[in-house]
């Protein structure tokens, strides 16, 4: 059991290490685009290592509702960033965000479609 | 707008049953009619937006095989790459991001697949699909948002860069 | 099972971490992927609070604030797009 409660803090602390990167980015990013890519590094690696540790530790405790709801939990996360992401980076460029730098190439703004 | 089969209806209705039984946890006879009552509720309202194509076609063999592998073997590991390279930057004194918006072509023809292939490309860090768009050849291209974009090659180099193997998979998992 | 606590410490603080950028940001858009944040890294924190008590409940409190945040941030991303 030692072995296994020794795996699952690896596991917590590289989520912890990648939440860290994330929010460090998301202080240092230079516009709202790079922001949105560096908080992907939170809501993927930074919860799914908690996720997995703590899945590890219901089951050194033989706790076996806690470990579906821990599973649950990291499924939503993972079914769900994509579309909260894709949707909040589409609105902010349709709402006129840009960059103050210049992006190296812009083709959707060449050729944006209107639906 | 398109109505709901029997299947589609019977598909959701199995799925919303099988996470409602993972998060009560318990196998009384009061929770279980009450959570059949809602997932039949919840299934009649939403099956003809869950269900696109073929309501149990993912668990045919080829299928379900190749999505096991997909999502187990395949997708984590580009996840942990593409983490590895974002968290380098954001630490880097220098912070080397070049921005850019790149359009991609893709072989893909099904909804199905086209969705899956944009949503594992918006979850890895990196690459975010801003827009799916068909042009007048009837070829369709996502619209990424790229940290690390490079102007100059041709689309497909930029595909093959961003995409990687996960469009094969996608493309053998939704056949 | 006192790393537990430890663990969910360092989450607080980057979630507080998290807050200065959505004080500071210039548009809404990054106010919005801060917050998403800091929802996010509270859930986690609820998580391993949870696994340090040993109690079941504080899991769904976790679950529905992941359902909360990703409903805020498709609204917001509708609203932004002119299509609410």
């Amino acid at each position: 059991m030692t072995i296994l409660r020794i795996i699952a803090d690896v596991c917590i602390a590289l989520g912890c290490f990648f939440a860290l990167a994330g929010v460090v980015g998301l202080l240092r990013m230079p516009d709202a685009f790079c922001r949105m890519q560096s908080s992907t590094n939170i809501t993927t690696l930074g919860i799914l290592g908690a996720v997995i540790g703590c899945a590890l530790h219901a089951i050194g405790m033989r706790n076996w509702a806690m470990l579906v709801k821990t599973l649950v939990i990291g499924l939503f996360f993972l079914a769900t960033g994509p579309i909260a992401g894709h949707s909040i980076c589409k609105g902010a460029y349709r709402a006129g965000v840009r960059p103050e730098r210049e992006m190296v190439c812009d083709e959707y703004g060449r050729d944006e479609f209107d639906d | 707008m398109k109505k709901a089969t029997v299947p589609a209806v019977a598909a959701t209705f199995l799925v919303c049953a099988v996470f409602w039984l993972l998060i009560t946890w318990s196998l009384d006879v009061q929770k279980l009619i009450a959570g059949a009552v809602i997932c039949l509720i919840a299934a009649l309202f939403s099956a003809r937006f869950f269900v696109q194509g073929r309501p149990f076609g993912l668990l045919r063999p080829g299928c379900f095989f190749s999505a096991l592998a997909y999502f187990l073997v395949i997708f984590p590991g580009e996840l942990i790459k593409a983490n590895w390279d974002v968290a380098r930057r954001a630490f880097s004194p220098r912070l080397p991001v070049n921005p850019g918006i790149v359009r991609v072509p893709t072989a893909l023809t099904n909804d199905c697949a086209l969705n899956l292939l944009a949503n594992s490309i918006t979850l890895t860090p990196g690459t975010i699909t801003m827009d799916i768009a068909d042009d007048e050849e009837g070829k369709t291209w996502y619209y990424i948002h790229c940290i690390d974009a490079d102007a100059e090659s041709a689309p497909e180099e930029k595909g093959e860069a961003i995409k990687g193997t996960l469009e094969k998979w996608a493309g053998r998992i939704f056949r | 099972m006192t790393e537990l606590l430890i663990f969910a410490c360092i989450y607080v603080a980057l979630a507080l971490l998290a807050c200065i950028r959505l004080g500071k940001g210039p548009t809404l858009a990054d106010r919005a992927v801060a917050g998403d944040s800091v929802d996010a890294l509270t859930c986690v924190a609820l998580l391993l609070f949870s696994f340090y008590t040993g109690r079941g409940i504080f899991l769904d409190i976790a679950l529905v604030t992941a359902i909360a945040g990703f409903i805020s941030m498709v609204v917001i991303g509708r609203y932004l797009d002119r299509r609410l």
